[in-house]
């Protein structure tokens, strides 16, 4: 009785307010406490049904993996594009007229400059030799009384970006020796393109695949509001508001994502581990040691939290939708 | 702290549940809703508690208008009232002590202080040994109580009980009502509705009557002699 007589005192003023002041550490570790035990509560739910909560949690597990998958392969193969900067080489065809001396010569000259790193002369004897080493038509070739092929002096620069790559070309056209200047940067700009439009699939499929993701995980939130409509309902009757009825289904559509986010970086080991079995083939005839890289942990930390944002997005949108047309 | 004015509630089948209903409950006032079933007893407290809505005329209670009200302010005005439902509206995967403990929990109290309170209320109904059982184990009689030390638990400004006797033998029956005579005692309004004449009588308190959805008669408590 004594209590109810300390109410008397006050009797419209909110009781809740006094408690939180007592003690704020205290009140927070409740919170924690609570929100942990809606959680496994809602995670126990999941696992009442082990066969639906599966095929929902392998479909947002499939949906983040798509467009994480283009994601991955458009940054792999701007990496690859990266390698093969590294190595961006110029190659100038001299002038038939000047000798193999002057090509030398040429070719020590232009190693004193700052913007070259490397670069080796090739005379036309040996650019015969390795062409036909290389092409196989030796025989055919001896028959040839002129040596029909140009010297070269092959360059690498410091600088590979292609501005600068250009820059060094158009300079170096300048040279009275120099015939025509080669920068093999063509099929690069082909494979950045190709790059760019992988990820801009991949974009667009994020889109699609998000407002899917809404479409299933709302779904899923839907049906189990449905099943416990008793509940929410006795819930709003002593006054809990929809945001509160909702909470455990806040948990369910998390889960999901989180599951699915989680799902969906195994998978991908699965599928990457697939193909590089499928490229090393390739990459051997190409005597490359290419490997198509996984997510990462900074990409993977990524869609394993998206997953989990997107399905606590799309359960407030539809547990708020629903819980509120629950009345009595 | 209620107060109805000229309130109609028509059923959207057409059924005139209550019509022309006026009177007033204050702070600290217990009065018994009685009349015969179907007599609109609990389309009465529905209203209160803002579950309908009255077709016409003016209700407010606890301050807030009833004729217009959003969900927010539908969820906090529950808050402040304790209601025993007709059909109990428990949970039934919780535990006695989580049913209990469920408009606490609402109102964001502590567990340690909740844990108090719940454990009183229960004390007050006779249930401490059944905290740990669902209300499927429970008779009837229990699942009531239960539902009454929810609506108590928070100390509501309005009581609202429907039938609240309704599977309790006299002696509980006595008990339950002086726990609300408790609470009226600290200032909270009760209203319950009952068809149990005998308790009624016994209780001597405001009684106001319906007959087919009309105030018949508003009874005052008869003078101690
Ligand atoms: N949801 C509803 N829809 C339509 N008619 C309803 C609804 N609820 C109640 N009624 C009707 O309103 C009238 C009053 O019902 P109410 O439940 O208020 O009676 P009561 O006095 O509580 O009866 P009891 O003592 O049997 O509980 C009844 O005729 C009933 O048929
Ligand atoms: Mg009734």
């Amino acid at each position: 009785m004594s209590a109810t007589k300390r109410r008397n005192e006050n009797p419209n003023q909110p009781r809740v307010k006094r408690n939180t002041r007592a003690g704020q550490s205290e009140s927070l570790i409740d919170l924690v406490k609570l929100h942990r035990r809606i959680a496994s509560g809602s995670a126990s739910r999941l696992l009442q049904t082990p066969a639906s909560s599966l095929v929902t949690l392998f479909v947002v597990a499939v949906a983040l993996l798509l467009p994480a998958l283009l994601f991955g392969l458009s940054s792999n193969l701007a990496s690859l594009l990266a390698g093969f900067q590294d190595s961006a080489q110029v190659t100038l065809y001299l002038q038939d007229s000047v000798s193999e001396a002057d090509g030398q010569k040429v070719s020590d000259d232009l190693l004193t400059r700052r913007d070259i790193e490397s670069g080796y002369y090739v005379s036309p004897s040996q650019a015969l030799d390795e062409f036909s080493a290389s092409s196989g038509l030796e025989d055919l070739l001896i028959e040839m009384t002129a040596n029909p092929l140009p010297g070269a002096i092959v360059l690498t620069p410091w600088d590979v970006s292609p501005a600068a790559v250009d820059e060094l070309a158009r300079e170096l056209q300048e040279l009275p020796q120099v015939d025509v200047v080669q920068v093999d940067s063509l099929w690069l700009q082909r494979l950045a393109a190709i790059s760019n439009l992988v990820s801009a699939i991949g974009s667009v499929l994020a889109v699609i695949v998000i407002l899917g993701l809404f479409f299933v995980v709302g779904n899923t939130i839907k049906l189990a509001i449905e099943s416990r409509k008793a509940e929410i309902l006795v819930i709003k009757l002593v006054g809990g508001s929809d945001m509160y009825a909702a909470r455990p289904f806040l948990y369910t559509g998390l889960l999901y994502g989180l599951g699915g986010g989680i799902l969906a970086t195994l998978l991908q080991i699965i599928v990457l581990a697939t193909f590089n079995s499928n490229l090393e083939v390739l990459t051997q005839l190409y005597e490359s040691d290419f490997q198509l890289r996984g997510f990462g942990l900074m990409s993977s930390l990524l869609i394993i939290v998206a997953g989990a944002a997107i399905g606590w997005m799309a359960a407030l949108m539809a547990s708020l939708r629903h819980i509120r047309a629950i009345n009595p | 702290m209620i107060k109805f004015d000229n309130v109609s509630k028509r059923y959207a089948d057409g059924q005139e549940a209550l019509s022309d209903i006026s009177f007033e409950v204050s702070r600290g006032e217990f009065a018994f809703i009685t009349g015969h079933s179907g007599a609109g007893k609990s389309t009465l407290l529905k209203l209160i508690l803002a579950m309908e809505t009255p077709s016409s005329g003016q209700l407010i209670a606890n301050g807030v208008n009833l004729n217009r009200v959003s969900a927010t302010q539908i969820a906090r005005h529950r808050r402040q009232i304790g209601t025993v439902f007709q059909d109990h509206q428990l949970l039934h995967d919780r535990s006695v002590y989580d049913n209990v403990a469920l408009p606490l929990e609402i109102c964001g109290y502590p567990p340690s202080d909740a844990a108090r309170r719940v454990r009183a209320a229960l004390d007050k109904v006779g249930l401490l040994k059944k905290e740990k059982s669902f209300p499927e184990a429970l008779s009837g009689g229990e699942q009531q109580r239960v539902g009454i030390a929810r609506a108590v638990v928070n100390r509501p400004s309005i009581i609202l009980a429907d039938e609240p006797t309704g599977n309790l033998d006299p002696g509980l029956s006595a008990e339950v009502m002086k726990v609300f005579q408790q609470f009226q005692s600290v200032g909270v309004c009760l209203l319950v509705a009952s068809h149990d004449a005998a308790l009624i009588e016994r209780f001597n308190c405001r009684t106001i009557v319906l007959e087919g959805g009309k105030l018949l008669a508003d009874q005052k408590p008869r003078p101690l002699a």
